[in-house]
């Protein structure tokens, strides 16, 4: 079953609006690296940050986290650019699917801080509801008055990816007319060390993409919304389950299983989730492999790795992309690097078909194919 | 599945089996433990020990036991560095799996709420007192909430995608439902679905802050009632399109009949006091499920004995509901969280095959405002045909599904049952 995309809306490091983010990935800019640091630790970490100017204000996000502003704006954007007024004669026929992985981080800590630090005594009723998963998707459903389906799904940075095939899944069984799916997330100090830990992130900018070495990547935060119909021109033709590797060296397996699945047609560009850990390696081989003539691309050079919002920044490119007929230059990436990269400004005026590749970094991964009609 | 094969199966639903499950939870380890805790209506909560309540109202909740626990996996790759909460979903399926061998899902659909909170928790004091960080990469890979769901899997060789739900306190119900849509509307043939959740510290002082847990007995819809206990466990069910499950000769526990899911928009922790928002899921379930609330036998109530929870769903049953049988099986394990819709599933599963109504202990007498009829303190024998499970959740997430004892009983048939 195809579902069209009917309105978009996103909140990165780079800004807010669709157009104004496209001309500056288009011109090759990337976001501004800031510093976070922690009272108790003296190592700090490089970040893209949304600016405070994005955070979207409403009483119901009075309390909430950034991770619940960045959402209802991108939700809202979305929402508007497809015209959809939601109000007591559709609300039930609007199903609200929300997409993250490491969820309310910075309550969570401050809410477990003072359990720590003074005890269970001085923990706050006003902070543990926003740790909660779906906050986020409560604050917006009771913002757009949405009072059917409303799902929260977890997972790693390919988690975007399952949420739309989970709309499907939705739109083939329930009398739905439109299924709002919006990933969102946020930046703690807290992340950055973990994934230090691991090994995965970088002391500074650049994310350099494909790269040999693997040296990690820039952590960001931020939201993508699209609004899924039944109908449109710009349609999301095939929604791939993905699944899950159990070790990093079987990813590349996992991600040639769903590519031979997607690229049953022509492909004429591919963007990929790259960003400068193992994940480069596997996309890499598996696209060589697959589709060796396909143009690539990865925004998160420029935009960082947002994890939960990721899926969505990256469908919401390969739909602009397909709309305007061309692909912003891939930074950062070696010359020497063996693949098809979107270089430079690069036009695809024939271009139809586009895959859009997740594989996150706790062992999933998922895919989809649009077409433009 | 071919796309003319789809839009046939939307015209015409395809029925969902349940062939096999599993759970572990303070009632037992297994389908037999738990049968036998539900029947003798046994009080599972007990004082916690894992962490310090010294400062919290509330210092018990159901437990699983470690001892057994950790103990049962020492076969698979790794056990000793794996969450508790995915010893436990190792468990469920390794019971699962015993009973149907066979059964190769093509998606995972899990309920949690906290992954390997406990693990995090770990970490963060580490760090913060400058503790001993060794271990501190296996406590973050085994914190997110997909782990303990690919732990299970890998341990069996099972390799499905996998969707974890984490709508609060409804995750379960929202699983099971959702893969209850899955395989009606043609999407797959066979999902496994299911719900977790391990007790972590977090979540216990989080509810003890917010005084919706009680420092005495679990008492839910009592007069008296004064709170939630937390509890633990996983549970999940082999879901299966009806037809081909037969056809290959695989042994049908339960149908799983309708799902119905609301949210209310009220506030972020408290149900609207009308009890609108259970009622619209339940009335969604029961249209779901194309059958009327007459043909209910018995409700799983949410049940958590929190003076709001109760008052909401109590109303909201008995404007739907003429005197069903009403438990919440809560009072006996305490609240599992993204477990709870998951292991009550079961809980009328085994209701449904063994014809009895289980318990709602710890009850002295009917909240004057409420209009129910309680299985109070002791289960007893019952026809239960049809039983009804209940979920409710922080965001005002609402979810119901319904079941049905297969074969049929006479009188209650649907156009096209066999």
């Amino acid at each position: 079953m195809s579902l069209a995309i009917a309105g978009m809306g996103w909140v990165t490091p780079l800004g807010t609006a669709i157009d104004l983010v496209w001309k500056r990935l288009i011109a090759g800019e990337e976001a501004s690296a800031t510093t976070i640091s922690e009272e108790f630790a003296c190592r700090s970490y490089t970040v893209f940050r949304v600016p405070e100017s994005a955070h979207v204000a409403h009483a119901r996000l009075r309390r909430a986290s950034a991770i619940s502003r960045f959402a209802a704006a991108a939700g809202l954007s979305a929402l508007e650019s497809g015209g959809l007024k939601i109000d007591a004669t559709n609300a039930e026929r609007v199903a609200l699917i929300f997409a993250i992985s490491n969820g309310g981080v910075i309550y969570t800590k401050r809410f477990y801080r003072d359990i720590v630090n003074t005890g269970a005594e001085s923990a706050s009723p006003l902070l543990f509801p926003e740790t909660v998963f779906n906050a986020p998707a409560s604050h917006l459903a009771a913002i757009l008055g949405i009072t059917g389906v409303t799902y929260t799904l977890v997972g790693d940075g390919a988690v975007g990816l399952a949420a739309v095939k989970m709309a499907q899944e939705l739109m083939e069984s329930e009398p739905l007319d439109y299924c709002l799916v919006v990933g969102t997330e946020e930046i703690d100090w807290l992340l950055c060390d973990a994934y230090r830990r691991w090994r995965l992130l970088r002391v500074a900018p650049p994310i350099e993409p494909y790269g040999k070495q693997n040296c990690g990547m820039i952590l960001s935060e931020g939201a993508g919304a699209i609004l899924l119909a039944r109908d449109g021109r710009m349609l999301i033709e095939c929604a791939h389950p993905g699944g899950y590797f159990s070790r990093r060296a079987e990813a590349e397996k996992l991600l040639k299983h769903i590519l031979c699945d997607l690229a049953q047609t022509e492909i004429d560009f591919v963007i990929s989730s790259a960003n400068g850990t193992f994940i480069d390696v596997a996309e890499s081989h598996a696209l060589q492999r697959l589709l060796p003539n396909a143009l690539v691309y990865t925004v998160k050079p420029a935009l960082g790795e947002s994890v939960g919002a990721a899926g969505l920044w990256q469908v919401i490119l390969a739909a602009e992309a397909l709309r305007r007929r061309e692909l912003p230059p891939v930074l950062h990436a070696d010359s020497k690097v063996p693949m098809r990269l979107s270089r430079s400004r690069t036009p695809i005026p024939d271009a139809r078909h586009a895959i859009v590749l997740g594989c996150g970094l706790n062992q999933q991964a998922a895919g989809l194919r649009l077409v433009c009609d | 599945m071919a796309q003319a094969d789809r839009r046939e199966s939307m015209n015409d639903p395809a029925r969902v089996a349940v062939t096999a499950a599993g759970v572990v939870s303070p009632l037992g380890f297994g389908l037999a433990e738990t049968l036998e805790s539900l029947q003798s209506a046994r009080d599972c909560v007990s004082p916690v020990m894992r962490f310090s309540v010294t400062e919290c109202r509330c210092k018990t909740a159901g437990q699983v036991s470690d001892a057994r626990l950790l103990s049962s996996h020492a076969q698979v790759p790794r056990s000793g560095r794996l969450h508790r909460a995915s010893h436990m979903m190792i468990e469920a399926l390794q019971e699962l799996l015993t009973q149907q061998p066979e059964f190769e899902p093509e998606l995972a659909v899990v309920g949690t709420t906290s992954g390997g909170m406990s693990y995090g928790e770990r970490y963060y004091r580490s760090l913060q007192r400058a503790g001993d960080l060794r271990h501190a990469a296996t406590w973050i890979a085994n914190y997110p909430a997909q782990k303990p769901v690919i732990d299970a899997q890998a341990a069996f060789g099972i390799s499905a995608p996998c969707e974890v739900i984490a709508n609060a306190c409804a995750s379960g119900t929202n699983a099971i439902g959702h893969a209850f849509e899955c395989v009606r509307s043609g999407c797959y043939q066979r999902v496994l679905a299911g719900g977790y959740d391990a007790v972590s510290e977090m979540v216990f002082v989080g509810f003890d802050s917010l005084q919706a847990s009680t420092p005495e007995k679990c008492r839910p819809f009592d007069q008296h009632r004064s709170g939630m206990v937390l509890g633990e466990g996983a549970a999940v069910l082999a879901m299966e399109n009806l037809e081909l499950a037969r056809r290959r000769g695989a042994p049908v526990l339960a149908e799983i009949i309708g799902y119905g899911i609301s949210t209310d928009n009220f506030h972020i922790t408290q149900p609207e006091p009308s009890g609108s928002g259970p009622r619209q899921a339940m009335q969604r379930a029961l249209e779901s499920a194309d059958i009327s609330a007459a043909d209910v036998d018995y409700i799983n109530a949410h049940g958590t004995a929190t003076l709001f929870n109760d008052t909401a769903e109590g109303r909201a049953i008995s404007a739907l509901f003429n005197r069903v049988p009403v438990s919440s099986t809560k009072s006996m394990m305490g609240h599992s969280l993204g477990a709870a819709g998951a292991i009550e599933a079961i809980v009328c599963l085994l209701a449904l095959e063994h014809q009895f109504l289980p318990a709602n202990i710890n009850f002295s007498g009917l909240d004057d405002d409420l209009d129910l009829n309680i299985v109070a303190n002791e289960a007893r024998p019952a026809v239960v045909r049809t039983a009804l499970s209940n979920s409710f959740g922080f965001g005002g997430t609402n979810a119901s599904i319904v079941m049905r004892k297969f074969p049929p009983s006479p009188g209650l048939r649907r156009t096209g049952d066999a």
